[in-house]
């Protein structure tokens, strides 16, 4: 079995964080939080994950041809939703990971995975809840998403939380009761 | 101004030679109150010795990068996370706390909890003590928080007035560089000397106060027949914001950066962080490290670390002390101490109240009027969360920026006990640990990723609005310090036992804030998510309701000052009734705590002490004093 692809694991990220692949890679901690879901989960199920994102992307893409030339082809993010749903979030198996995968990126923390599934797939040392390294905390994407800074870490500036919060527009209208 | 912690300070006295000394004083913990006391009489010329019961290397570059490592690395980040849990030294944890069963105390952990109500309060022993983690809010008692007794028949009066404290609350102004506007601070009788200035100016509100104040600024409040309208008022508080040139006639104000080397340029204006408890990456909040290091640069000032006091050894005819024994311990992390001892003219307790009275009455020292760690108080904080009908961009800021304090003080706290009300610039997270378990919500129930992610969290976490209210607790005897050969720790040191319930007039406050809370929350048009968990630790029933109640960590009152020595434990200059040549000092002293965080009257307090110190040694060293002045 040949390694989990650097690039698949990236344009996972992609999809499940909301997030640009330039964004994840500025944090530098792409490939680390690639090594960690590995030591965590195994590579055969990481495979199995990329996978079913290709396959969902596949899916989403209508008759695009194979993965690898996906990236320029407009995918209908209806169709790419339910496919992820179907394929990943709602599977025994890949839906924990896919969901840890998100927090990872979120916390900069890698959160312990469910009784349920450490008993089926089997439980591994380096996946108990744990910081990746200190820098991950800091480069977590949760700070980006409400335009705050990780507590602790990357100051904003003396007086800046007076002014309004730096929050992408289109999230900012979409806020609703 | 830039005060280095000086290299090697920490182990240059060894205490074995410094066992031959005779100091002036003997300081016991070097935390803000020993800080200061210890510098102001190294200034004045006497020889000091501090022993803290914690490490020492913590405030040289290296000890502060690693406090910082700690916490950035920690899965937890609890209040004590950036500090080291040493065996020898142990120290209270906020996540200690567990429900307690009646006629079980809870000795699971260091502070020996025997309830009936359980308390998450904590306090850090490491150099510099619990204000490396305090937040830094500085706020004045009101006047007639010092006459609670005659104006409201609750609660003690205390042997001193606001007018006396007044200029010792000016100097901790200056030593713990206070930020604030006095304009802003003028309210409910507290006075400013004329043309009197902080030391910086106020920071600035935080987005979500002023999204707070837009609604609420003018809210009618109708109590014990006063009618008063609320607003959103700044904090004064302990971290570096613009100096202000108006400072001390128009000499300006010098802010004081970090104590340990590379911080020297970031050290000097908060940044926002929103960090300040545990820990501010960058020291522009005051920690006493900041003290300490002026104190340590006198080359009066020797510190000995790992030093944890045991047993105050008096004279039986006299009643004076005449040693300190204490365990220095080799490392933080295993067995291994030698028994020491410290000898001075004048003895200093300055290790908090909890840790004073467990000292004393460790000691065998219950004092004559039987109060020694009697009357312990602390604030009760109950939270009230709410999502607003806006982004207000929660996460930003100091911990805090403002609040409403128009409820400190009046005619009603006849009834029902004051509060002062904190808006959290981090959301929930001291309620329910936001914004991570949002996080974890909206992904792993909310089946949220992506786009619909990020849309969560706007709508989830930047419109979070917690209410603190912090609310007094009035002295009772029965709430207290003790001790018990059964509870040691590895040194053999007793450990601190708690006895803790709140008083019914602390709950009428209580419930009284609750329903204020409702109010505020419509008026902002906000959606009120409070609910109390019975299963909470600090769950607490009142009149049928039922409440979340969370420590304040402001420990006070457990060997009270007062006018009369069958009343009080120490004088009103913090000195020892019984044992002339002892002074215990710091929130102990206090006979109510009202509705301000406790730290800038306790540094008052010591600062004031200071002087009474300082005329006692010329007159007990009158004939020798000459050699010492040098
Ligand atoms: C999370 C948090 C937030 C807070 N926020 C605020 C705030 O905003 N405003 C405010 O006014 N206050 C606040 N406080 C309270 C404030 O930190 C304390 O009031 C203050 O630090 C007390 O100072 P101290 O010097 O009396 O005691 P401490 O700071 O506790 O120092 C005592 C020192 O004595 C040492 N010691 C203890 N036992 C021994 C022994 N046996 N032998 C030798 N040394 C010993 C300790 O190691 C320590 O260094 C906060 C506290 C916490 C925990
Ligand atoms: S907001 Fe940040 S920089 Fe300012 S005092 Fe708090 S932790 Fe320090």
């Amino acid at each position: 079995m040949t390694a989990p692809s650097f690039e698949e694991f990236l344009r996972l990220s992609v999809d499940l964080t909301a997030f640009g692949e330039t964004e994840l890679l500025g944090t530098g901690l792409a490939r680390q939080y690639l090594a960690k879901v590995r030591a965590a989960c195994g590579d055969e199920i990481v495979t199995a994950l990329l996978d079913a994102h290709r396959a969902a992307r596949t899916e989403a893409a209508g008759d695009a041809g194979d993965a690898g030339s996906l990236d320029g082809i407009l995918l209908d993010r209806v169709l790419l939703d339910r496919a992820l749903r179907h394929r990943i979030f709602s599977d025994d198996r890949l839906g924990p990971v896919a969901r840890n995968v998100i927090k990872l990126w979120y916390a900069g923390m890698w959160y312990a995975l469910p009784p349920e599934w450490t008993d089926r797939y089997g439980a591994r040392a380096a996946g108990e809840a744990s910081t990746v390294t200190a820098a991950s905390y800091q480069e977590g994407l949760l700070w980006r998403a409400i335009g705050a800074n990780p507590p602790g870490a990357k100051g904003p500036g003396y007086g800046s939380w007076a002014q309004p919060p730096r929050i992408e527009d289109r999230y900012l209208n979409g806020a609703t009761k | 101004m830039y005060a280095k912690f000086p290299e090697g300070a920490a182990h240059r006295t060894d205490p074995a030679a410094a066992a031959e000394v005779l100091y002036d004083a003997v300081v016991v913990g070097g935390g803000i109150a020993g800080a200061l006391i210890a510098s102001r009489l190294s200034q004045a010329g006497k020889r000091v010795l501090i022993l803290e019961a914690g490490p020492a290397e913590d405030l040289t570059l290296r000890g502060y990068e690693s406090y910082l490592d700690r916490f950035y690395s920690a899965t937890g980040k609890d209040n004590q996370s950036p500090y080291p849990a040493g065996v020898n030294a142990p120290m209270p944890r906020g996540t200690d706390a567990r429900r307690i069963s009646p006629g079980a105390p809870d000795a699971s952990a260091y502070l020996v909890q025997s309830g009936p109500f359980a308390t998450d309060t904590t306090y850090t022993r490491v150099l510099g003590g619990t204000t490396m983690h305090w937040e830094a809010k500085t706020l004045r008692m009101l006047p007639e928080d010092f006459r609670m007794r005659t104006l409201y028949g609750e609660g003690a009066d205390w042997p001193l007035t606001y007018e006396d404290l007044a200029p010792y609350y000016n100097e901790a102004e200056r030593e713990i560089g206070v930020s604030a506007d006095v304009a802003d601070q003028a309210y409910l009788g507290i006075t400013f000397d004329e043309g009197y200035v902080f030391p910086m100016k106020g920071l600035p509100l935080s987005y979500l106060d002023r999204m707070v104040a837009t609604d609420l600024d003018g809210m009618p409040v109708e109590l014990g027949g006063e009618r008063r309208e609320l607003r959103v008022r700044p904090f004064p508080q302990g971290r570096n914001g613009i100096p202000n040139p108006a400072y001390d006639g128009g000499k300006g104000y010098r802010p004081r950066g970090a104590v340990s080397t590379y911080q020297v340029e970031v050290g000097e204006r908060c940044q926002g962080n929103n960090n300040c408890v545990p820990i501010c990456p960058v020291q522009a909040k005051y920690h006493a490290g900041k003290t300490l290091a002026v104190a340590l640069q006198s080359g009066r000032v020797d510190l000995v670390a790992q030093a944890v006091a045991h047993k105050v050894h008096i004279d039986e005819q006299t009643g004076r002390v005449t040693e300190i024994e204490y365990r220095r311990y080799d490392r933080p992390d295993s067995p291994g101490s030698a028994t020491m001892r410290a000898r001075g003219r004048l003895f200093v307790l300055a290790a908090n109240a909890v840790e004073n009275p467990r000292l004393m009455l460790a000691s065998g020292l219950r004092g004559s009027s039987g109060l020694m760690g009697r009357n312990f108080m602390d604030h009760a904080y109950l939270l009230a969360w709410a999502l607003l009908p806006e982004v207000a961009g929660t996460f930003r800021g100091t911990n805090c920026t403002g609040g409403i304090t128009d409820l400190r003080g009046g005619r009603f706290r006849r009834h029902q006990a004051a509060f002062s009300v904190d808006i959290h610039n981090d959301g929930w997270g001291w309620a329910r640990g936001a914004p991570m378990t949002d996080l974890v919500d909206l992904v792993d129930a909310g089946g949220r990723y992506g786009q619909s992610l990020r849309q969560g969290l706007v709508d989830r976490v930047s419109r979070q609005l917690q209410l603190a209210f912090m609310v007094e607790v009035p002295a009772n005897p029965s709430n207290r310090i003790t001790v018990d050969p059964a509870y040691t720790d590895h040194l053999g040191n007793m450990r601190p036992i708690l006895t803790y319930d709140i008083p019914d007039y602390t709950m009428r406050g209580v419930a009284y804030a609750r329903q204020l809370s409702r109010r505020i929350f419509a008026r902002l048009g906000a959606e009120d998510h409070t609910a109390y968990d019975p299963d909470f630790w600090g769950y607490a029933v009142h009149a049928g309701e039922g409440y979340e109640i969370r420590g304040g960590n402001h420990l006070a009152g457990t060997h009270t000052m007062g006018s009369d020595p069958s009343t009080s434990v120490v004088d009103p200059d913090q000195r020892s009734w019984d044992h002339q040549n002892l002074y215990l000092v710091g929130g102990g002293s206090m006979p109510t705590v009202g509705t301000s965080n406790v730290t800038l009257t306790i540094a008052a307090l010591c600062l004031r002490s200071v002087r009474a110190m300082l005329s006692q040694l010329d007159a007990e060293t009158a004939p020798i004093a000459v050699e010492v002045a040098r």
